[in-house]
């Protein structure tokens, strides 16, 4: 009898440790702090650490606690921790991302028209500190402070790590500033807001050296914002002589072109769609 | 008679071998094949937004996104960053990168058995100019020191994907695995 229990003793303690060494990886970890997983069985063993990333191997003594350097887990993701020893066995675990820290901005487009509905449009990303995208929501704050008047703000929560938010244009001209901030972090754009078309587009007609000069009244758009120069503005003339257009650029505000007109004459002026007013030279105007 | 037997019992054995070789070659030649395959993508984009996505660019995304994985998992089997040159960039491209390096570097290498994704987009911005979409993948994953096979598993793994268009098809940008696995 005693014999029997011997050997049955014997044979649970070798079976015992020619099992196979196990890993214990803590429930949760976050990225770039270290963490010690826990290992069964005994002698030497060689730890594999893979990663998004990264790739550890080293040798370890089974039974004791396994460090793992913050550098080694700085991307979020699953890893697979295997040990070796005769046999290899593995675990997965999940390292989750540290706290917000950085926020990545899109703003489009970078110059638009006063006025134009839902035309700007603003996404923010939040990641932490080694650019692992933040997945529990965060709540975001947009702001957009037009060149006058009171800045607009919102609040969105991410989702997925990702909010977002539509904008309709200021009716004043100029650079308006697109801010998204958690917290203390900030990041900034600017779009341009520029006129749109021209409104109530206007000429006269003045004498000039080589015949008559027609200029423009100071272009604007309908905001009163005026049209940028570079603008090109096209006046159309239509006498005895048949029809000819001239194009000219908006400088200073103004667009200005001299025509040689013999007898009556009827000049027109166009910009983009907008079509402007006539003047009829050479008789009632 | 018994010369005219042998031969022909050679002439069998010979024709036996011929067709086994034959049949061996084909069977190599459509593994090296299937190995060089994209994976199959099946995207569904019902409940996408802000912005719907376009017929075009959800053929597209499937496609490169496919490309992506493959050039993906010949990079990390050949331990060749170039490879990622096509279908990554950003942090994906970087993390990348990194691993092939550390492959390198310690001797350990990951291979994919890709068997396939499906993806749902779950944000493509007003603008057009960035997709994230979550993917259940199916995969094989063996992991090798040396020639030695030390981990070896079939995985359903989740991944968070942002992609994002480049000159003329879209990148992966970023590429993490999420926790929620769902066999």
């Amino acid at each position: 009898m005693r014999t029997w229990l011997k050997s049955l003793l014997v044979s649970l303690t070798f079976a015992g440790l020619a099992q196979a060494a196990e890993l214990r990886p803590p429930a949760q970890a976050t990225a770039g702090s270290p963490f010690s997983i826990a290992s069964s069985g005994t002698g030497d063993g060689t730890f594999y650490l893979i990663g998004p990333a990264q790739i550890s191997k080293r040798k370890v003594n089974l039974g004791g606690e396994i460090s793992v350097q913050g550098h080694e887990v700085e991307q979020a993701g699953t890893y697979t921790a295997i040990v070796c020893a005769d046999q290899c066995t593995s675990v997965h675990f999940y390292v989750r991302p540290a706290q917000a820290s950085r926020l990545s901005l899109l703003v489009h487009p970078s110059r638009v028209r006063v006025a134009a509905s839902n035309a700007i449009s603003a996404v923010a990303f939040v990641f932490d500190r080694f650019h692992n995208l933040v997945l529990t929501p965060q709540k975001v704050d947009f702001k957009v402070v037009p060149p006058e008047g009171a800045a607009i703000s919102q609040s969105k929560t991410t989702a997925n790590g990702t909010a977002w938010i539509r904008l309709t244009s200021a009716r004043k001209g100029g650079p308006a500033k697109v801010r998204a901030s958690i917290g203390d972090l900030a990041e900034m754009r600017v779009v341009q807001q520029v006129a749109s078309d021209a409104c109530n587009l206007r000429i006269k007609a003045v004498p000039g050296p080589k015949g008559i000069a027609v200029e423009t009244e100071p272009v604007r758009d309908c905001s009163g914002n005026f049209v940028p120069d570079g603008t090109v503005v096209s006046f159309t003339k239509t006498d005895a002589s048949g029809k000819t257009t001239v194009d000219a650029p908006i400088k200073r505000g103004v667009a200005r072109v001299e025509m040689a007109v013999s007898g009556p004459a009827r000049i027109s002026v166009a910009s983009g769609v907008v079509n402007g007013n006539e003047l009829s030279l050479g008789g009632a105007r | 008679m018994r010369k005219l037997a042998i031969t022909i019992l050679r002439r069998l054995i010979l024709l036996l071998a011929a067709g086994l070789v034959i049949v061996c070659f084909s069977f190599l030649q459509s593994q090296i094949h299937a190995a060089s395959e994209a994976p199959k993508v099946d995207l569904n984009a019902d409940n996408v937004g802000p912005r719907a996505i376009e017929e075009l660019t959800s053929k597209t995304i499937a496609r490169d996104y496919a490309n992506a994985w493959k050039t993906m998992a010949e990079a990390l089997d050949k331990n060749r960053v170039d490879l990622l040159d096509g279908y990554f960039t950003g942090f994906a491209k970087d993390k990348l990168t990194q691993l092939i390096a550390q492959q390198k570097q310690t001797g350990v290498r990951i291979r994919y058995d890709d068997r396939g994704h499906k993806l749902d987009a779950l944000f493509y911005s007003p603008s057009g100019d960035a997709m994230q979409l979550r993917d259940h993948a199916q995969l094989g994953i063996e992991i090798l020191d040396g020639g030695k096979v030390i981990h070896n598993e079939e995985a359903n793994m989740q991944y968070r994907v942002l992609m994002t268009p480049g000159a003329d098809r879209w990148l992966v940008r970023d590429l993490v695995t999420t926790p929620e696995v769902k066999p």
